[in-house]
C-alpha cells in the first residue's frame, strides 16, 4: 500500500492506460489464437463450423474481458483475491456434491445459462490467493514453518477436490503453479527439498498401492502410466494417442505437408484433434518449422511475462504476474510433454490453440491481470 | 538480524563535536540498513527468477528437440505383433471316402496399384473404371495422386478381369497370387465342410482360416505343411451324400418339414457315411449367420449333430434292450399295457387303445408307452441311467466337429421314477439325431460299443467295449425288423434289403411348457440288412405334416418312414449291398419280365 501514496502520480489513469499496456504480450495473444483459429479450420475440414466460428466468438468475447480486467487497478484484484478464492473453493466443493457429470468426469457446474469448470477458475484465483498472501506477509516471516504450513493448505485443499473429479492434469497445474508463487516469493529452499522428496515417495506409494485393496488411482489412470512408459503395450487402444501423434509429426518432417494436407488428423485417425491434440495436425501439416514457429511464440509469451514481472517493483504484481506465467507455460509444457509423448495424457489443452471455451476465458483473464499489474506498476517519481 | 545498536554513541558524540545534527545519522542509518535489505531480498528474488526462467527454458529445450528428433523420424505404424512366419498359402484339399473332392484351392489373383511405379495415372483410372462397373475413375485417379504407395483395389479378380487389366498396360498395377476355397459339389455337404475365412492377408498371398465345420476341426492339420499336401479324408461318400440329400430333400417338401437330417452310419466303424441337414447353404458362399429368429432355422445350423429334440418311441428299444440284458423279460414276457397308466400325477397313454397287455416283442412293434413305462419301472433308475450313459446319450458326440462337441443332450434335472418312465419313452430326455444313431449301430451290431466318426477308417477297428450281449442285439434286431413288417413303420420295407427300425413322433415343446399338439418331431431310426445290420440310418423331419388322408397326419410311420425307405431303396445299392432276394421270387421276376 505505502508505495501508492507515494507514486499514485505516476501510475496512468482513464483511457490512457491503453498506451501503458503491455502491447508485445498482447500481439503475441493474438498471433497465437490466430494460428488456432487457422489449425481449427483445417482439423474441420476448411470450414469455420463447427470449431472456428465459437472460438472466435469466445476469443473476442475473452479479448473484451481481458482489457477490463485489465483497466481495473490492481490492488482491487489484491483486495478480492481472498474472496475469489473463497468463491472458487465453493463452487469446486460444489461440483464434487452436485456437478454434472461429462466424459467420465465430475467437472462443470450449471448456472442456468452458463456451465462453468471451477477448477478452472481455480488456477487463476489459487495464484490471486497465494500472491496477496505473500504481499500481506512480512517478508522475514515468509520460511517459518506455519506461515508456510497455510499457503500449502490453500494448495492442497483445491488439489484434492481437482483430483477427486478426477483431473490429475489440473491437479499438476495447480500445485505447480502455486509452488512456483511460494518459490518465487523466498520460501527456503529447504522446504521445496522436503515437498520434492515427499512428492517421490507419495509416487512411489501410489505406484505400489496398484492392485491392493486401497489403491489410489483409477485403473485408467494407471494404464495411462504404463501406456507411457510403453506405448507399445497397446497401439491401438490406451496408446493410441501418443502413437498416432508421434505417426503425424514423423510424418510432417521438416515443413509439412502444407496447409489442409494433413491425412492422419483429417481421415480421423487422431482421436480430440481439435483439442488437447491439435498440436499433431499442425506439426503434420506445417512440420517441424510450422511447430518451432509457435514454439518460439511461446517463449516469447514467457518471455515478455518473466520481463514484465522482473519490472515490477510491487509484490503482489510480481508474484502474480508470475504465477500466472507459471500457469500458462505448464499448461503448454504438459500438453506438449502429452502429445510428444514425454508425459502422461492427463488432459490438458493447448492454451489459446485448443477448442475450448472455459480454458480460452481463464487464461484471458490471467493475461488481464497480468496486463493490470503491468499497467499499475509503481514507477520511479 | 542486525544487532548493532541504533544509535552509535561514537559516531553521534563525533557529529556533535563536528556540530552536525545527529538525528541526521540516525536516518541515514535506517536508511542503508533498509537498502541493504531490500538488495538482499531483491538479490534473492532475481536469483529465483533466473532459477525459474533457466528451467522454463529447458523445458522448451526439451519440447523442442523432441519435436525435432520427431519430425525427423520416418513415420512408422505401430505393429502389435510381428508375423513371425510368411502367411501360409497351400491348404490341404478334403476328399470323400472314394477321392472325389469335397473342397480344393482355386488360385486368383489380388489387384493392387503402386501409384509410384504408375506411368499414366488418368489412363488406369479409366480403364479401371470401364472393367469394374463399381470402381469410379476420379477417385481412383484422386487416391492414385495422393502420396499413397501402395493401394488395394480388388481381393479376387476373374481370369477374364485379370487380363482386361494386363491389357490396360499399366506396370503399377500387380496382381497378388491369391488362394480361394472352392467346394466343386456347392451344398451337398455344406454343414460339414462348414467354410473358410481369409485370415491374414499379405501382397504375395492370403491366410485361408476354417470358421466352421471339419474346416474348423482339422484346420491346424489342413493348414500343417508337414503334411506335404496330404488331403483330408472323410468317411463320407459323396454319391451316398448326394442320393440322400435329393430323397431328403424331396421328402421335405412333400410334407412341408420345417427341417430335416438324416444320419447313414456304418454300424460297426461309426463312420458317418452321410450326413444331411436342411436347409442348408452353399459353402462357397456362406451367409452371415442369423441374428434374428430360431437359430435351429438357419441353414448354417446342423440340424443333425446339432439339433437336440426328445425323439420319442425310438428310445423304447434302449428300455427294450435294458429289460433283456437284466433278465427283466424275454421277447416274449407279457406286460402290462392297460391304460391310461396314472403315475404321480402324470398320466401316460398310448395313441390308441393296445388292450390289457402286450408281448415285449408286440409292445416295440405297436409302440406302446405304458408298457416301456412298467417296464422302465421295473428296471429302476439307476440301471437305466448307466445304460443310456453307456450308450453315450447322456454326453455331447465326440465327433470331429465343433458343433456336435456343443450339442449336449438335455437331461431331466431330477432323474426320478416318473423320469425314467418317460424317457423310455423317449420323452424327458433331448439328443440329436446322430446321438440317435451311434446308440442303435452300438445295440444292434452285435453289441459293441461305437464312437461316430468323420474320417475314413481303413484299419478295421477294435470292437468298443461291450454294452449288451450278442443275443440281445439279435432279438432287437427280429424285433426291429418286425416293427416293418407289422408294426408302425410299414411302409419302411424295402424289398431285398431287409429294414428293420423303430418309430418315433414326438409333439413339440412349447417355449413356454406344455407340448404343442399339432407340431411333432417325427424319426425313423432303421437298420439294414436287419439280419446282420451293415448300415444305421436315422432320419428326423422337423414339423412334417401328410395331407393325403383326411386329417393331416405327422406320425413317422406317414412321414420319416417313408422317406428313410426311399433313401435305403437308392443308396443300399451305391453301398455295395446285394438285394437278397427269394430264389423262387427271382424267377417270377425274371419270367414276367421276359
Amino acid at each position: 500500500m505505502s508505495y501508492l501514496v507515494h507514486n499514485y502520480k505516476a501510475v496512468p489513469s482513464g483511457w490512457r492506460k491503453i498506451l501503458y499496456l503491455n502491447w508485445p504480450l498482447i500481439l503475441l495473444i493474438v498471433a497465437v489464437s490466430m494460428i488456432g483459429f487457422l489449425m481449427l479450420y483445417s482439423v474441420a475440414g476448411g470450414s469455420i463450423h463447427p470449431w472456428v466460428a465459437p472460438q472466435v466468438k469466445r476469443f473476442g468475447v475473452g479479448f473484451v474481458v481481458m482489457l477490463m480486467v485489465a483497466f481495473v487497478p490492481i490492488w482491487f484484484w489484491r483486495n478480492i483475491a481472498g474472496l475469489a478464492y473463497f468463491i472458487s473453493l465453493v463452487l469446486l466443493i460444489g461440483v464434487a456434491l452436485f456437478g454434472q457429470v461429462g466424459m467420465g468426469a465430475q467437472r462443470w457446474i450449471d448456472l442456468g445459462p452458463i456451465r462453468i469448470q471451477p477448477s478452472e477458475l481455480m488456477k487463476i484465483a489459487l495464484v490471486m490467493a497465494l500472491a496477496a498472501y505473500y504481499d500481506w506477509l512480512d517478508i522475514s516471516k515468509v520460511s517459518r514453518p506455519l506461515w508456510v504450513f497455510l499457503p500449502v493448505l490453500m494448495i492442497l485443499v483445491p488439489m484434492a477436490l481437482v483430483l477427486k473429479q478426477p483431473d490429475l492434469g489440473t491437479a499438476l497445474l495447480l500445485a505447480l503453479g502455486g509452488g512456483a508463487v511460494m518459490f518465487m516469493a523466498g520460501v527456503s529452499w529447504i522446504y521445496f527439498a522436503v515437498a520434492l522428496a515427499a512428492g517421490g515417495g507419495l509416487v512411489a506409494t501410489v505406484m505400489l498401492s496398484r492392485g491392493t485393496s486401497w489403491q489410489l488411482l483409477k485403473d485408467y489412470q494407471f494404464k495411462r502410466i504404463d501406456i507411457f512408459l510403453n506405448p507399445a503395450l497397446d497401439p491401438l487402444g490406451a496408446g493410441y494417442h501418443i502413437t498416432q501423434s508421434k505417426i503425424a509429426l514423423g510424418s510432417g518432417g521438416w515443413a509439412g505437408r502444407g496447409y489442409m494436407q494433413g491425412t492422419q488428423s483429417r481421415l480421423n485417425f487422431l482421436p480430440e484433434k481439435q483439442t488437447d491434440f491439435i498440436f499433431t495436425t499442425l506439426a503434420e501439416e506445417l512440420g517441424f518449422v510450422g511447430g518451432a514457429s509457435l514454439l518460439l511464440l511461446y517463449i516469447l509469451i514467457v518471455a515478455f511475462i518473466l520481463m514484465s514481472a522482473y519490472n515490477n517493483r510491487d509484490r503482489f504484481g510480481a508474484l502474480l504476474t508470475l504465477g500466472i506465467g507459471m500457469t500458462f507455460f505448464l499448461f503448454f509444457a504438459v500438453n506438449m510433454a502429452m502429445v510428444m509423448g514425454l508425459a502422461p495424457v492427463v488432459g490438458v489443452p493447448l492454451p489459446l490453440v485448443s477448442y475450448g471455451g472455459t480454458a480460452m476465458l481463464v487464461l484471458l483473464i490471467g493475461f488481464g491481470l497480468v496486463q493490470s499489474a503491468h499497467i499499475h506498476r509503481p514507477r520511479r517519481t | 538480524m542486525i544487532r548493532t545498536p541504533l544509535r552509535p554513541l561514537a559516531s553521534i558524540l563525533s557529529a556533535r563535536d563536528k556540530g552536525e545534527n545527529p538525528d541526521l545519522i540516525e536516518a541515514a542509518n535506517i536508511r542503508q540498513r533498509m537498502e541493504a535489505r531490500r538488495d538482499r531480498d531483491r538479490q534473492r528474488a532475481e536469483i529465483r527468477l533466473l532459477v525459474l526462467a533457466l528451467s522454463f527454458l529447458a523445458a522448451f529445450a526439451v519440447v523442442g528437440l523432441r519435436m525435432g528428433i520427431m519430425s525427423a523420424s520416418r513415420p512408422q505404424e505401430p505393429k502389435t505383433e510381428r508375423v513371425a512366419r510368411d502367411i501360409l498359402a497351400q491348404r490341404a484339399d478334403i476328399l470323400d471316402r472314394n477321392g472325389a473332392v469335397l473342397a480344393t484351392n482355386l488360385v486368383t489373383n489380388a489387384l493392387y496399384a503402386q501409384p509410384p511405379m504408375m506411368v499414366d495415372k488418368p489412363a488406369a483410372a479409366r480403364g479401371l473404371a470401364a472393367i469394374f462397373p463399381d470402381m469410379n475413375a476420379d477417385r481412383l485417379l484422386a487416391e492414385f495422386q495422393s502420396s499413397r504407395k501402395f493401394i488395394w483395389l480388388r481381393r479376387k479378380l476373374s481370369p477374364e478381369q485379370q487380363q482386361k487389366v494386363y491389357d490396360i498396360g499399366e506396370p503399377g498395377l500387380l496382381f497378388g497370387p491369391r488362394e480361394m476355397r472352392l467346394y466343386p459339389n456347392g451344398r451337398l455337404a455344406a454343414q460339414i465342410l462348414g467354410g473358410t475365412s481369409f485370415g491374414r492377408q499379405g501382397v504375395k498371398s492370403a491366410e485361408i482360416i476354417g470358421i466352421a465345420g471339419v474346416e474348423h476341426s482339422f484346420d491346424r492339420f489342413l493348414r500343417d505343411p508337414a503334411n506335404g499336401g496330404a488331403p483330408l479324408r472323410l468317411s463320407i461318400d459323396l454319391t451316398v451324400q448326394a442320393v440322400t440329400r435329393r430323397v431328403l430333400a424331396g421328402g421335405r417338401k412333400l410334407l412341408r418339414a420345417k427341417g430335416a437330417a438324416a444320419v447313414l452310419m456304418d454300424a460297426h466303424t461309426g463312420e458317418v457315411v452321410s450326413m444331411v441337414s436342411l436347409p442348408d447353404f452353399d459353402p462357397n458362399k456362406r451367409p452371415a449367420p442369423r441374428a434374428k429368429g430360431d437359430p435351429t432355422d438357419d441353414p448354417l445350423f446342423n440340424l443333425a449333430a446339432q439339433g437336440v429334440f426328445e425323439l420319442g418311441s425310438v428310445f423304447k428299444v434302449f428300455n427294450a434292450a435294458l429289460a433283456l440284458e437284466r433278465g427283466v423279460a424275454t421277447p416274449q414276457t407279457m406286460i402290462d399295457t392297460k391304460g391310461p397308466l396314472k403315475w404321480a400325477g402324470f398320466t401316460i397313454k398310448d395313441f390308441h387303445n393296445l388292450g390289457p397287455r402286450l408281448s415285449l416283442t408286440d409292445v416295440i412293434v405297436e409302440s406302446s408307452n405304458i408298457g416301456s413305462a412298467n417296464l422302465a419301472r421295473k428296471i429302476g433308475v439307476a440301471p437305466q441311467q448307466a445304460f443310456l450313459k453307456k450308450l453315450g446319450l447322456l454326453k455331447a458326440v465326440p465327433l470331429q466337429l465343433a458343433e456336435a462337441r456343443q450339442a449336449r443332450p438335455i437331461l431331466p434335472k431330477r432323474w426320478s421314477d416318473l423320469s425314467a418312465m418317460t424317457i423310455a419313452y423317449g420323452h424327458g430326455l433331448a439328443v440329436s439325431p446322430l446321438h440317435l444313431a451311434a446308440a442303435y449301430a452300438s445295440v444292434l451290431n452285435g453289441g459293441t460299443r461305437v464312437t461316430p466318426t468323420l474320417l475314413k477308417v481303413t484299419t478295421p477297428p477294435k470292437p468298443g467295449p461291450r454294452v449288451v450281449s450278442e443275443k440281445t442285439s439279435q432279438a432287437l434286431r427280429k424285433m426291429l425288423r418286425e416293427v416293418v413288417l407289422r408294426g408302425t413303420a410299414s411302409m419302411g420295407d424295402v424289398p431285398g434289403y431287409d429294414v428293420g427300425g423303430k418309430t418315433g413322433t414326438a409333439n413339440k415343446p412349447k417355449p413356454g411348457g406344455g407340448y404343442y399338439q399339432d407340431r411333432t418331431v417325427s424319426t425313423f431310426a432303421s437298420i439294414f440288412p436287419a439280419r446282420d445290420p451293415k448300415y444305421v440310418l436315422v432320419v428326423t423331419l422337423d414339423e412334417p405334416v401328410e395331407t393325403s388322408g383326411p386329417k393331416p397326419r405327422r406320425t413317422a410311420g406317414w412321414t420319416a418312414v417313408p422317406v428313410a425307405a426311399e433313401i435305403i431303396r437308392r443308396v443300399a445299392p451305391l453301398l455295395g449291398l446285394r438285394p437278397a432276394i427269394d430264389p423262387a421270387g427271382t424267377m417270377e421276376y425274371t419270367l414276367s419280365k421276359y
